[in-house]
């Protein structure tokens, strides 16, 4: 062949890949949203470097478990919700969905906790700004000049990179950094229990598959092509693990060995200042703020499609409230609830964020078995179905989710 | 008597002597194209067994208890025409062809009619009071209502204005075709969009080329080539044909050039003369949302000439809209314009030439689609005639297509399903 062929047959692949890829990169970005960036650095600035094994391993299980809710989207063109509604009836998606419902209107919160957090580093209430950001993100998404901002939020996102830089700027010492990231150290602890699930929570999270799913279906994504979303999928979550890894590298650098576990976002921001020095607060915020609006801005929309296809409401911003009262009374009562949520007073923030993401750890399982169920149905995936490996990692990881969720309300218990 | 499939899956089915056979896990009926479907055999299962199916002759009663009429019953065979209410219908998406929507079937209403009684199919619930049956709380919301002095929310329709949607292996839908067909284009096509790629892409598959032609002007670009791509080349070809020459060349632009070119080939000469001609042009400019199919006239025709020369034109018959008339001459070289109405309101023995206007407003086929909208406003115009420097006429913008460049469609608006 001759070499400008090649060169075309790769610049061809290239463009197919770059016009199939997108949903892997946007899920994996929102690993760093506000209650993820909490939970990481609680867990960095707790338990040090000893942490950063569980990260590994949880980029393998997001791997796992995304790559089988892309697989279903590519192959059946349907959204999760719309699977488990046909294979499973009304009475278990009932369940499924008050649980989605629950879990994202916690992480709703957290968001909005986010948002709270970053107001009060610039030193405005939270009972200005919260209630502002709810109103904005309603209205924004509703009349939809949403996609400006969107691009806005996006570039803010981009402040978890600095975690990178500023890791490199430590210099911690990589051949322990190294170490840690493999060798595995465990506690039965209650914290740790915590720590953990919310970890898992924060980064495996129920509707992080759903979304994956229904952009893949969305985009018309044939199995034929499907190669190149797996690879967007893998590529996806390890650049959002990788920064996570970074945020605790930070964490442990910075905070731990000072002996700072993080419980406010003063101190969340402190492992900035290798890079920002001063003004580690300022980045720390207008980033937080960028990813919690966005993360709020898709959440809630998000839940009320989710719920609305499930039983077959109207549902679509195209439509209005007359039309579609379900969908509009759901979509506003998530906003308000998870924003009134933050406004109680004295509510600890930081905690909030990280807590939440235990809720979505511990619904997680559930989720788990049914996906298994759909992705091994064979009228439903035809060729496509489950490799034993696959099914044989998502149990696992189905297990050892619900074993530290009882571990945890054991130790609560005692 | 009307009950409910939910209330019968999953209940014992009773012979006449009281045995128990199994519980029923499944109802099926035939004869779908009906306002009624007559129930034709329930489904058994048993511990183990294998599900086995009971003619519905042999069925005494539904509700509120399944008991047959004898105690032997012979096996149904399964003849391949029937509808399996609980595994094809239920919790599945469904055509409300009454309201032009889908829904999604929260239970089916069976009940006995005619002479005979028999079980029938009878509608489709698609309420709340659908959901809380089936979470078994029907009685307690219902009371809850009657406390408030609400309605209960119900909501069925009748099985006659719908359309199923089921799909078998491999994707080949069994709709009622003609209830799909009769409704307009840009409801088939919100329709379409709404449903998952696969099953929309079934439901296209079987409507008429017509059809799918209208339908496909109506969806959004991205989708169109998605769909375009599952049929077969000819008929994808074929539904080229129908489409508007100036919608086919957009769809064809939006392709690869190897599936462009093959396409082209397929489509009959004529055709795709006009297609690659408007392929030519670039896509944000008067010649590139142009359309080729408009009515003219030569030159020097009375105006009762010219209205029967209109009537045997086989071109003008591919006008869609008609608004005007152009006069051209020999080289086809535009002479002037004339709306249609007032060439229907002139007396026949003038001639055109004395009533059209001479100095029409014209855009050249490089105009950008901006300037074009912003003339069709300005100067309230249906269309707009597209020459080149020589006064050639090419084709004609229509107000439908410039002002897309400033209002997109509904489609283009719709924000993705996110979930």
């Amino acid at each position: 062949m001759i070499l400008t062929q090649r060169v075309k047959r790769v610049a061809q692949r290239i463009l197919l890949f770059l016009a199939i890829m997108g949903p892997g990169l946007i899920t994996a970005s929102a690993d760093n949203d506000a209650p993820g960036v909490a939970t990481y650095s609680m867990a960095g600035s707790t338990y040090g470097y000893s942490f950063l094994w569980v990260v590994m391993w949880i980029t393998v299980g997001e791997v796992i478990v995304q790559e089988m809710a892309a697989r279903m989207g590519a192959v059946t063109g349907k959204g999760l919700s719309d699977l488990i509604r046909e294979r499973f009836g009304v009475r278990l998606t009932f369940f499924v969905m008050l649980g989605l419902v629950l879990a994202n209107l916690g992480t709703t919160a957290a968001q909005f906790a986010g948002i709270a957090s970053s107001a009060e580093l610039f030193g405005v209430s939270r009972y200005l700004m919260v209630p502002l950001a709810a109103f904005a993100v309603w209205f924004l998404v509703l009349r939809g000049s949403y996609g400006r901002v969107e691009k806005v939020l996006l570039f803010l996102s981009l402040y978890a990179v600095g975690y990178i830089i500023s890791a490199l700027l430590v210099h911690p010492p990589w051949g322990q950094v190294l170490r840690r990231a493999i060798v595995p150290t465990f506690s039965l602890e209650r914290n740790y229990m915590l720590a953990l699930l919310a970890t898992v929570g924060t980064t495996i999270t129920p509707w992080g598959c759903a979304y994956m799913q229904a952009s893949v279906a969305d985009k018309g994504v044939t199995p034929k092509e499907y190669p190149y979303t797996r690879l967007d999928v893998i590529l996806g979550a390890v650049a959002g693990n990788v920064v996570s890894g970074f945020i605790i590298i930070c964490t442990a650098a910075v905070l731990f060995t000072h002996g700072i576990s993080v419980g406010t976002a003063e101190q969340a921001a402190l492992a900035l200042a290798p890079l920002a020095g001063q003004w580690a607060k300022y980045l720390f915020g207008l980033g937080l703020l960028g990813a919690s609006l966005l993360a709020a801005s898709v959440l809630p929309l998000a839940t009320t499609y989710a719920v609305c296809e499930a039983f077959g409401w109207e549902r679509g911003i195209n439509r209005d409230s007359d039309e579609a009262p379900l969908f509009y009374g759901l979509y506003t009562s998530l906003i308000v609830l998870s924003a009134a949520i933050v406004l109680i007073p004295g509510l600890p923030l930081f905690p909030l964020m990280w807590l939440s993401q235990v809720l979505n750890a511990m619904l997680l399982p559930a989720i788990l078995v049914l996906m298994l169920c759909l992705a091994n149905d064979a009228g439903l995936m035809k060729t496509w179905r489950n490799s034993r490996l696959t099914n044989a990692l998502a149990a696992a990881l189905a297990v050892l989710v619900t074993l530290a969720t009882l571990a945890l309300l054991a130790s609560s218990l005692l | 008597m009307a009950t409910y499939l939910s209330r019968i899956l999953g209940k014992p089915v009773w012979d006449a002597q009281g045995e128990r056979l199994g519980r029923c896990v499944d109802i099926l009926v035939a004869e779908v194209e009906t306002g009624f479907p007559p129930l034709r055999a329930i489904a058994l299962g048993n511990k183990k067994e294998e599900e086995h199916l009971i003619a519905a002759e042999h069925i005494a009663w539904l509700s509120p208890s399944i008991i047959l009429n004898t105690s032997a019953p012979p096996a149904y065979e399964a003849r391949g025409d029937e509808l399996w209410l609980a595994r094809q219908v239920l919790d599945r998406q469904i055509v409300d062809t009454e309201d032009r929507r889908l829904v999604r079937v929260n239970d089916l209403q069976l009940a006995r009619v005619g002479p005979d009684g028999r079980y029938c199919l009878a509608g489709v619930d698609i309420g709340g009071l659908g959901l809380l049956r089936r979470l078994g709380v029907e009685g307690l919301a219902v009371t809850l209502c009657k406390a408030l002095r609400r309605e209960p929310p119900r909501a069925i329709i009748p099985w006659e204005d719908v359309a199923p949607l089921q799909a078998d292996e491999p994707i080949r839908l069994r709709v009622s075709r003609d209830k799909i067909s009769e409704l307009h284009p840009a409801d088939i096509a919100a329709i379409v969009s709404e449903l998952d790629r696969p099953m929309g892409q079934a439901l296209l598959q079987t409507l008429d080329n017509g059809t799918i032609a209208d339908t496909m002007q109506e969806i959004e670009p991205e989708l169109q080539v998605t769909m375009l791509g599952t049929l077969p080349p000819e008929r994808a070809a074929d539904v080229l044909e129908e489409m508007g020459p100036d919608d086919a060349a957009d769809l064809l632009a939006d392709l690869s050039p190897v599936e462009r070119v093959k396409l082209l080939k397929l489509m009959e000469v004529e055709d795709a003369t006009e297609v690659r001609k408007l392929l030519a042009y670039p896509e944000d400019t008067a010649g590139g949302i142009m359309t080729t199919e408009y009515a003219t006239i030569p030159i020097g025709l009375t105006v009762g000439k010219a209205l029967d020369y209109l009537r045997q034109s086989p071109a003008v018959q591919e006008d869609e809209a008609l608004y005007y008339v152009y006069i051209v001459d020999e080289a086809q070289k535009l002479q002037g314009v004339i709306a249609l109405r007032n060439l229907v309101l002139a007396t026949p023995a003038i001639a055109v030439r004395e009533i059209m206007d001479d100095e029409p407003i014209v855009v050249d086929p490089l105009t950008p689609q901006s300037e074009v909208a912003r003339i069709v406003a300005k100067y309230n115009l249906l269309a707009v005639p597209v020459v080149d420097a020589d006064h050639v006429l090419h084709g004609i913008v229509t107000v439908n297509d410039a002002i897309d460049a400033i209002i997109p469609t509904a489609w283009k608006k719709r924000l993705p399903r996110i979930f």
